[in-house]
């Protein structure tokens, strides 16, 4: 079975159709997925400027980390659940765009980069040795992490807009390229 | 009923026409606002949390304000311009938008809510600034902040599932607010 097979028997399934036909649902999934990377984006975005030496120098990068991570593993969880929910309502339109495709792909490496910073900080504050230096190499890392989380979101809005942002290279292009 | 001259002028604007023809406003003038939204409910939830006691309750309330504010007022003023121009795409049919007039009234509390605070309840900060909980005060700012843009968020979301799809678009656009 194919992708857009698959999206077009997952259209079909009752779940999907319920979420369809009820028209509050998927606006109301909308901004609890807004509200969600509201959450998610300071977060990162807090602990990114703690590494850079720009906030909160009085804590230490575990205590940051402490207080932002629970809103970050959280915040990712109802966006997960949100997403995949809003994902199931219209699974064609979603997997036949390239943004969705990359935007997927992208937070893969968000959330190994946040379950990798969590580690390293965690053994850091162990060994209990200076908490207030980051090596150069977590300072790239942490500006990098910003503007892929700035992707991620651009991302999820270009969803709507594929075919005019990547024109032929939108799948849902290609596909009706083929068909005609 | 028409809409206000200044709002019809708005729409027949070079700003207005730019929005509707040219293929990349709408997406990025989006993505944009969506960023800056995002970046205010995060900024100011911080704050409230701290105000609500519930966070950060060993940093004084005046330095965690300081430290997330200038965010939250560069994003909305971000979410303000990148508004005004997904408005002026059609702003004769968003004027008489239920859902856009609530989230007006929507900002305009969230407003009068921060008003109210600076003028009354953060004149005494000094007094309270490292404590938690906090003052009754206080703490109904902070909740009324976090309830108030959720709700604009909310109602903005609302607003693309509503109406403004009778723009003249482009052919070949998917001009599809979901």
């Amino acid at each position: 079975m194919g992708l857009l097979e698959f999206a077009t028997w997952l259209q079909s399934t009752s779940l999907s159709v319920t979420i369809q036909s009820i028209g509050w649902v998927v606006p109301l999934l909308q901004s609890v997925h807004i509200l969600g990377i509201g959450v998610v984006f300071v977060s990162v975005l807090m602990t990114a400027l703690r590494v850079l030496g720009r906030v909160r120098m009085e804590q230490s990068l575990a205590e940051v980390w402490h207080r932002f991570a629970p809103f970050l593993w959280w915040g990712l969880a109802v966006m997960a659940l949100t997403g995949v929910l809003l994902t199931i309502s219209e699974p064609v339109r979603e997997f036949m765009t390239l943004s969705f495709r990359l935007k997927l792909l992208l937070l893969v490496v968000g959330l190994a980069s946040a379950v990798l910073f969590g580690r390293r900080v965690g053994r850091a504050a162990g060994a209990g040795a200076g908490a207030n230096q980051v090596p150069a190499g977590m300072r790239i890392a942490a500006i990098a992490t910003v503007v892929l989380w700035l992707a991620i979101i651009f991302l999820g809005r270009a969803i709507a807009y594929d075919d005019v942002i990547w024109g032929e290279w939108s799948p849902a292009v290609l596909a009706g390229a083929d068909a005609t | 009923m028409n809409a206000p001259s200044f709002i019809q002028g708005l729409e027949g604007s070079a700003i207005g026409e730019w929005m509707r023809t040219s293929l990349l406003a709408m997406p990025w003038v989006n993505a944009l606002h969506v960023l800056c939204v995002t970046l205010v409910f995060g900024s100011i939830l911080v704050v409230d949390l701290r105000l609500l006691g519930l966070l950060d309750r060993t940093r004084t309330v005046t330095r965690v304000a300081q430290e997330m504010l200038h965010w939250t007022w560069v994003a909305f003023a971000g979410a303000v311009i990148t508004g005004v121009l997904y408005f002026a795409a059609n702003a004769t049919t968003y004027w008489f938008n239920t859902a856009f007039r609530f989230k007006l009234l929507a900002i305009l509390l969230a407003g009068l809510n921060m008003a109210v605070f600076q003028l009354i309840t953060w004149r005494g900060v000094a007094g309270w600034d490292r404590d938690s909980p906090t003052p009754r005060a206080a703490r109904l700012a902070g909740a009324l902040s976090i309830l108030i843009w959720t709700t604009a968020i909310v109602l903005g979301r609302i607003i693309g599932f509503t109406k403004g799809y009778d723009v003249p678009v482009p052919d070949d656009m998917d001009f599809d607010f979901g």
